[in-house]
C-alpha cells in the first residue's frame, strides 16, 4: 500500500530532481533524496518493497562504480527494469534519490531490481534499509584516513553489516582480499567467493601502499605466492592461521589488452569485456558471482558482458583535435598504481595529472607519496600537474625524477590545453583525476562540447 | 650527549648518508615514504651515496652506520605489532646511536613511542621508549586539518614556518627536557592546549605533521642532514618546495578570517 506520506515524499524528491538538471545544478543524483527522507524516513525502504528482484549492494574501496554497472547491465540484458545510482552518488541520500526517481507519480517503484552502489561506511543503514539479496565486497585498501578513519574499524562496520543480512540474502566476496577474507571467514553464513587464478599476471612483490601484510590471528607476515593488485593475491599465514578462502567463482587464463580489452575464463567460459586493467577484471568477475548467486545462465552473462561501457569518469575516452584522450579516476593508492600500470601496458606517455583535496578526494594530499609515480620516470614525454594540488603533485614528480613533469598548472583548462599542445597528432593522452578533479574537468569538457553531461551517459 | 655530538666524527662517511627507516611495512601510514624520499633524493642530488635500510621487525642491521632515522605513524593494528619487537630489539641500538649523533625524526605514532607512555582512554599506560620528554595521552576527538607552525627561531629555519597535515587523537605534553619545534598557527599541534607543535631535543625530533612533512618543508630535511652530517650542504634549486610551502601558507592566511571554517 502507498502511504500518502510515501507518495508526497516521492513526488517532493522528484520534483527536486527536475528542478536541479532545469537550473544545470547537476543530475539532482543525492539532494532529491534528502528532500524525500526528510518528508518520510522510511521512503527508501518502502520503495524497495516494490522491486520484484530485489536490491543488490557493491561496496568496497575501488570498482564501485563500474561493478554496479556491469550488473545492472546483466540484468537489463534480460529485459529487466533496473533502478541503479549510477552517477557515484553512493550514500543513503543517493540510493533513495535513485529509488524516487525510478518511482511512478503515484509513489511506487516501477523496476524489478535496484543495484546500489554503496560507500563502505554506509553499508550498515543500507542493508537495513534495502534487505539485499546480494552484496558484493570488492577489496578495502587505505583510502582517506581522514575521511573514514582506520582501514581496521571500517572492515569491522562492513563485517556488522553482513552479519545482519536478511534470509536469502547473499554476501559475495572477494577471497584475494586479506582485510574481505577475514571479513567473510567471521559470518555465520557462508558467502560466495570469487578470486583470480592466473600466476602470468602477478606482480612480483606487494607494492609499498599493501596494507593487509599480516595475519588477523597471530599477527605474523602474510606470504603471498601471487599479488594481483595492490594487496589482492594469494596468500597464506606460514603459522596456517589465516589463508586465502577457496573462491568458487575463478578467473583463469587472463589476458590484458591494454585499455581496450580483458579476457578471462571462468568455469571453462570465455568471458571478455571492452574494459582495460587487472582491477577490471575483479570488477567483471563480481559480477560475474552476482549473476551467479542470481542463478543467470553463464553463457548469457559472458555474452551480455562483451557489451559493457566504462562508467562515467572511469576510462572514459573521446577524440578532439586528432588526439585520443581517456579520462581515468584514481582516488587513492592502489587505485592509482594500477592506472598507472594500465597506462604503461597501452604505453602512454602524455599526462595529466589532477589532484584536488577537497572532502570528497580527502582533505590530506600524503597518500600520493604512497603512488609509485616511479613508473612514468624515464618513460613519459610530458607530465603537466594540475588541479587544487597541482604544487604538491609537481613535488611528488620531481622527488620521482620524472624529468618530463611540467610546472604545476593548477588550472584543468590551461592544463589541459598544454597537454594537448605538447601530444602530437594522432598520439594518445591521459587524465589522471582525483574524483572532484575527475568531476571538474568533465564539466570543463561538457562546457567546450568534448563530452556528454555525466547524467546523460 | 652534548660532548658526544660535539666529539664524535667518527659515524659513518661524510661522503655518504644512511637513512635507517623503523618498520617501513608496518608504521608507513599515509606518505610517510615521501619523508624517507627527501631525506634520500636531497642526499643524492649533493652527491652523496644515500642509501635506505629498512629496519623491520626482527631487523638490527647496520643500526650502528644509520645517520637518520625515520620512524613513521601506523593503524592501531600495526602499531600493536611492532610494539614488543620496539623494546626488544631496536631500543638499546637505538638510543646508542643518537647518543653517537644520529637523527631521528619520528612523526605521529612514532613520536607518541619515542615518548614516556602513551595512555588510553581507559587509563592503561603503555611505556614508551623514554627518548624525548614528552607523554602522550588518549584525546576526546580527533585533530584533523591542515597546520601551519611558526618553527622555534633556535632552529635558524628559513622561511621561519612548518607546513602540514595533522590526523591523531593523542594529546602529547611535553617535559622540561625537550622544546616544541615550533607554535600551531593555524590548526591545534601537540594538545590543542598550550599551542605547541612537535619536540626537539638535540638530534630527537618529534611531529604530528604529515603531508608528508619534509618534501614541502625542504629546510627542515637539510637541517637533518646537517646535524647528521656534521657539515654545511650546498644550497639546491628549492623554487618547487617553497612554492608549495607558500602556497599552503597563503591559502591558510585566506582562511583565516572565517575561524576555523573547512576547504570545500
Amino acid at each position: 500500500m502507498v502511504t500518502p506520506r510515501r507518495r508526497l515524499a516521492v513526488l517532493a524528491g522528484k520534483a527536486t530532481g527536475a528542478l536541479s538538471r532545469a537550473t544545470r545544478r547537476g543530475g539532482g543524483t543525492t539532494f532529491p533524496g534528502d528532500v524525500a527522507r526528510a518528508i518520510d524516513p522510511q521512503v527508501l525502504r518502502r520503495l524497495i518493497g516494490d522491486l520484484r528482484g530485489g536490491a543488490i549492494l557493491i561496496t568496497g574501496t575501488n570498482g564501485k562504480t563500474t561493478t554496479a554497472r556491469l550488473v545492472a547491465g546483466l540484468l537489463q540484458g534480460m529485459g529487466a527494469r533496473v533502478v541503479t545510482n549510477r552517477a557515484g552518488s553512493n550514500l543513503i541520500y543517493g540510493a533513495t534519490a535513485a529509488a524516487v526517481a525510478g518511482a511512478g507519480l503515484d509513489g511506487r517503484l516501477r523496476a524489478d531490481w535496484g543495484v546500489f552502489e554503496i560507500d563502505e561506511a554506509t553499508l550498515p543503514a543500507a542493508v537495513e534499509e534495502t534487505r539485499p539479496v546480494a552484496v558484493v565486497v570488492g577489496n578495502l585498501f587505505r583510502d582517506q584516513l581522514d575521511r573514514y578513519g582506520e582501514l581496521e574499524l571500517l572492515a569491522r562496520t562492513i563485517q556488522g553489516a553482513l552479519e545482519r543480512l536478511p534470509e536469502g540474502g547473499r554476501a559475495v566476496l572477494n577471497a584475494d582480499d586479506p582485510r574481505v577474507g577475514e571479513i567473510g571467514l567471521g559470518l555465520p553464513r557462508p558467502p560466495l567467493w570469487y578470486g583470480v587464478e592466473d600466476r602470468s599476471v602477478s606482480l612480483s612483490e606487494l607494492p609499498h601502499a599493501a596494507d593487509a601484510r599480516t595475519c588477523p590471528h597471530c599477527g605474523a607476515r602474510l606470504e603471498f605466492s601471487a599479488v594481483y593488485v595492490g594487496h589482492d593475491g594469494v596468500y597464506a599465514c606460514p603459522n596456517r592461521d589465516f589463508a586465502r578462502p577457496a573462491p568458487e567463482v575463478v578467473a583463469t587464463s587472463v589476458t590484458l589488452d591494454g585499455l581496450d580489452r580483458i579476457c578471462i575464463e571462468v568455469g571453462g567460459v570465455r568471458v571478455e569485456a571492452p574494459l582495460g586493467g587487472l582491477y577490471n577484471v575483479y570488477n567483471v568477475l563480481a559480477a560475474f558471482s552476482v549473476g551467479t548467486v542470481l542463478g543467470l545462465n553463464q553463457h548469457f552473462m559472458a555474452e551480455s558482458l562483451k557489451k559493457a561501457v566504462a562508467a562515467f569518469g572511469r576510462q572514459e575516452r573521446f577524440e578532439r583535435r586528432g588526439r585520443r584522450f581517456t579520462i581515468m579516476l584514481a582516488k587513492n593508492p592502489t587505485g592509482f598504481n594500477e592506472i598507472l600500470r594500465e597506462s604503461e601496458r597501452a604505453d602512454g606517455r602524455h599526462f595529466l595529472i589532477g589532484l584536488n583535496d577537497r572532502i570528497a578526494d580527502g582533505r590530506d594530499v600524503s597518500w600520493i607519496w604512497d603512488v609509485d609515480f616511479e613508473l612514468l620516470a624515464g618513460r613519459a614525454e610530458v607530465v603537466v600537474p594540475s588541479g587544487v594540488r597541482a604544487h604538491d603533485m609537481a613535488l611528488r614528480l620531481k622527488y620521482a625524477e620524472v624529468t618530463a613533469a611540467t610546472e604545476p598548472e593548477p588550472d584543468l583548462g590551461l592544463a589541459l590545453d598544454r597537454l594537448t599542445e605538447a601530444t602530437p597528432e594522432g598520439g594518445d593522452a591521459y587524465l589522471l583525476c582525483t574524483y572532484t578533479a575527475m568531476l571538474d574537468l568533465r564539466a570543463l569538457l561538457v562546457q567546450r562540447g568534448w563530452l556528454r553531461p555525466y547524467w546523460a551517459t | 650527549m652534548a660532548a658526544a655530538i660535539l666529539g664524535d666524527v667518527s659515524r659513518g662517511d661524510p661522503e655518504s648518508l644512511t637513512i635507517g627507516w623503523l618498520y617501513p611495512e608496518l608504521m608507513n601510514i599515509y606518505g610517510d615514504r615521501g619523508n624517507v624520499l627527501t631525506l634520500y633524493q636531497r642526499a643524492r642530488w649533493r652527491g652523496l651515496q644515500a642509501e635506505v635500510v629498512d629496519l623491520d621487525k626482527g631487523a638490527t642491521r647496520a643500526m650502528d652506520r644509520v645517520d637518520i632515522f625515520f620512524f613513521g605513524g601506523g593503524q592501531d593494528r600495526e602499531q600493536a605489532l611492532v610494539y614488543d619487537d620496539l623494546i626488544e630489539t631496536k631500543a638499546v641500538p637505538l638510543a646508542r646511536a643518537l647518543e653517537e649523533g644520529a637523527v631521528i625524526l619520528a612523526i605521529c605514532g612514532g613520536y607518541q613511542l619515542l615518548g614516556h607512555y602513551y595512555q588510553t582512554a581507559e587509563g592503561q599506560r603503555f611505556p614508551g621508549l623514554g627518548l624525548l620528554d614528552v607523554r602522550t595521552e588518549a584525546g576526546p576527538r580527533r585533530c584533523i586539518g591542515d597546520v601551519v607552525v611558526d618553527v622555534d627561531p633556535e632552529l635558524g629555519l628559513t622561511p621561519p614556518t612548518l607546513v602540514g597535515f595533522e590526523n591523531h587523537s593523542g594529546r602529547t605534553f611535553l617535559g622540561s627536557g625537550a622544546r616544541p619545534l615550533g607554535r600551531v598557527r593555524r590548526g591545534r599541534g601537540n594538545n590543542e592546549e598550550d599551542g605547541t607543535e612537535g619536540a626537539v631535543a638535540n638530534n630527537i625530533f618529534g611531529s604530528y605533521l604529515h603531508g608528508s612533512l619534509l618534501p614541502k618543508n625542504p629546510h627542515l630535511a637539510d637541517l637533518m642532514i646537517e646535524r647528521a652530517k656534521r657539515c654545511r650542504l650546498p644550497r639546491l634549486d628549492d623554487r618547487l618546495e617553497l612554492a608549495a610551502h607558500r602556497w599552503i601558507l597563503e591559502r591558510e592566511a585566506a582562511r583565516r578570517p572565517l575561524g576555523d571554517a573547512r576547504a570545500r
